[in-house]
């Protein structure tokens, strides 16, 4: 069932982010790319399975009530945890961009923008 | 904990002194004196440290050819493994050698109002994902350098802030956050097929997918994937498009450093996974092309490798030459130029992929090799003569250019010289780049991949002939009348001129090089047992 949902998730993300990305607004290309590059963070997650947890793959919920939830591989959990931050910067960068773009072309429509200087 | 010895930790040298230039770089801010010390202290540091590794780990007489740095002390595969063997270490001698000349050569780019603190961070940032790039021996770690890398890139494309240099920045990194999220794709999915992002321990593995209870077919298509990002990278068509733009934008020395190091991780990064890690791997693939003399089909993953490079490289080759011959500027020339000759990189490395002779496969990949340092060089020469020759007369246009020979000799010697080596006169590097590169093709037997080399070439005289006529030659234009040319930036162009020649007339030592090189790029068993991911079998 969370292997359902997941790939429902991923490909709605990727949907939605190409979608996104192919519109003509500059900010609506950056929120593209920040969903496609979670699309592909909740992939990375999911490619590494989920599995029934214990108490010894989740350590810090032994003492806490009954039982553990399903996890995911932690080594994919490390992995995410880097692209998010790196995928943060990225954006955050593109924003920053997006905004000095507009100030030098009073407009952030990328049909206007055209390709020559 | 392991104990780390010398020889492991010259290994990880050329990134640390990479990391601390960048670091003292900063903390350098606007004193001016102390920003040109670190400058310069950095990249000469750099150059040794890589002189050091090259020297230890392959050159000298009883060197081991390899050698690993386990991060942390964490035994692979669990821990990042960092790589050092001889085809680390020509890539980085060919980085170290291009940097040093464009760092230098950046004293009078890095004085840019504004955002001059931030020029030499940037640019050993850049250096640093390059190098971490050539030696790690993780997917996903490579994924980082490559970030490390982009990051720094994408800054130097938005430097002078005008409307073409932020419109080209934005393009640049929406182009490249894609590739990003790509190259996660490609590397979830090995991980989810093999249980293994350790290069070695990938190659182990799909050697003998029985023994570790894996399927290795989907590896063929999420290895596409990859290829898709490193080609990005690289500059091959149909992916070539950001390169012309991205080029023009950012400053002429970084221009230098993007085409002699950024693109050729990209190439790095198809030879070290093609060959060392999915080499061993028998998986059967066909693929039916309608070129005769390149066979398609196999029983390697290799075979499809092969063949959608040959069409990458093909198309390159086109594009490139046909798109340089018509730019109104030097560096649209040069850009378009870029993405030619990087088809002629690929090509070898193509045939090395599709033929199943193993001497032929080395040859391949030694012509590669040798081809990518002789573009690095001559092309980073040019790149910086047009630095010259901007900050000397304002421009870069064709229309605006004249009689530069007349103006400043020895530009126009350096000049000529590394036209020469792009089109291939002996005894410039770039006679035997072409030479070899000839050679693999006519050894594999194909007509059609030598016309079309060949007509190749006859493109790259004809651009080469068009610059040099159109700016170095002919009459003086007001632009050129009033040009004075700075005599560092006259000197490093000059001495990557030397370079060239020497590289060409004392050329066997650096074909023996190559030759470790390229041995060690097939070498899967070796690069295994160097990084000795583990033992026991699951």
């Amino acid at each position: 069932m969370t292997a359902f949902v997941l790939a429902l998730v991923v490909g709605a993300l990727f949907a939605l982010g190409t979608f996104l990305l192919l519109r003509r607004d500059l900010i609506r290309v950056v929120w593209g790319l920040a969903i496609v590059s979670q699309a592909a963070n909740v992939y990375l997650l999911a490619m590494g399975g989920i599995v029934e947890g214990g108490f010894e793959t989740v350590p810090v919920l032994a003492g806490h009530g009954e039982g553990a939830p399903q996890t995911a591989d932690p080594l994919v959990q490390a992995l995410v945890l880097t692209a998010i931050v790196i995928g943060f910067g990225m954006t955050a960068f593109a924003l920053v961009l997006s905004y000095r773009v507009y100030e030098e072309h009073d407009t952030l429509d990328a049909s206007e923008l055209g390709d020559r200087g | 904990m392991i104990a780390q010895t010398s020889a492991e930790t010259v290994v990880i040298a050329p990134m640390l002194v990479a990391l601390v230039s960048a670091v003292a770089a900063l903390l350098a801010g606007r004193r001016r004196r102390v920003r040109s010390v670190v400058a310069l202290g950095g990249v000469v540091g750099y150059a040794v440290a890589v002189g050091a590794l090259a020297w230890t780990v392959v050159l000298a007489p009883d060197a081991p050819g390899i050698a690993t740095y386990q991060v942390g002390g964490l035994a692979a595969p669990f821990g990042i493994t960092l790589v050092a063997d001889a085809l680390s270490a020509f890539m980085l001698s060919m980085v170290a050698t291009i940097a040093l000349a464009s760092i230098v050569f950046s004293r009078r780019y890095a004085a840019h109002s504004g955002s001059r603190t931030f020029y030499y961070p940037l640019c050993y940032f850049l250096l640093l994902g390059v190098t971490g790039s050539f030696l790690t021996g993780d997917l996903f770690n490579l994924f980082v350098w490559f970030e490390v890398m982009l990051m720094a890139s994408y800054v130097f494309v938005a430097y002078y802030g005008g409307p073409q240099h932020t419109r080209a920045a934005f393009w640049y990194v929406a182009l490249n956050l894609l590739a990003s999220a790509v190259f996660l794709l490609g590397v979830g999915g090995i991980y989810a097929v093999t249980g293994t992002l350790n290069m070695a321990d990938l190659a182990r593995r799909l050697a003998d997918p029985a023994a570790y209870g894996i399927d290795p077919v989907p590896v063929v298509g999420l290895f596409a994937l990859l290829l898709s990002v490193f080609a990005i990278k690289a500059g091959l068509v149909p992916f070539q498009f950001w390169i012309p733009t991205a080029y023009r934008a950012a400053p002429p020395p970084i221009t230098a450093l993007l085409v002699g190091a950024t693109k050729k991780v990209g190439i790095y990064a198809i030879v070290r996974l093609s060959f060392t890690v999915l080499a061993g791997a028998q998986i059967g693939v066909s693929l039916e092309l309608p070129i005769p003399g390149l066979g398609v089909a196999g029983d390697s993953p290799l075979a499809f490798v092969g063949a959608a490079l040959f069409v990458m490289a093909a198309a390159s080759i086109l594009v490139g030459g046909l798109g340089a011959v018509g730019r109104d500027s030097i560096e649209g020339v040069l850009a378009y130029s870029s993405i030619g000759q990087i088809g002629f990189i690929a090509i070898p490395v193509a045939i090395a992929a599709t033929t199943t002779s193993s001497g032929l496969r080395q040859v391949a990949i030694v012509a590669a090799l040798v081809y990518a340092l002789n573009h690095t060089l001559a092309k980073g020469l040019l790149f910086l003569a047009v630095g010259a020759v901007r900050s000397a007369t304002g421009t870069s246009r064709l229309a605006e250019l004249g009689g530069l020979a007349g103006r400043s000799p020895p530009l126009a010697i350096a000049f000529f010289v590394g036209s020469l080596a792009l089109v291939g006169i002996p005894p410039l590097s770039g006679f035997f780049g072409k030479f070899l590169v000839f050679d693999a093709a006519a050894r594999a037997g194909s007509a059609p991949v030598l016309g079309l080399l060949l007509g190749g070439s006859l493109l790259t005289i004809a651009y080469a002939t068009r610059v040099w006529n159109r700016s170095f030659w002919g009459a003086r234009t007001p632009a050129v009348d009033e040009a004075t040319v700075d005599p560092v930036q006259v000197a490093v162009v000059l001495a990557l001129a030397g370079a060239i020649l020497a590289v060409g007339v004392g050329f066997e030592p650096v074909y023996r090089f190559a030759e470790l090189a390229a041995e060690a790029a097939l070498d899967a068993e070796g690069y295994v047992e160097a990084v000795d991911p583990g033992g026991e079998l699951e």
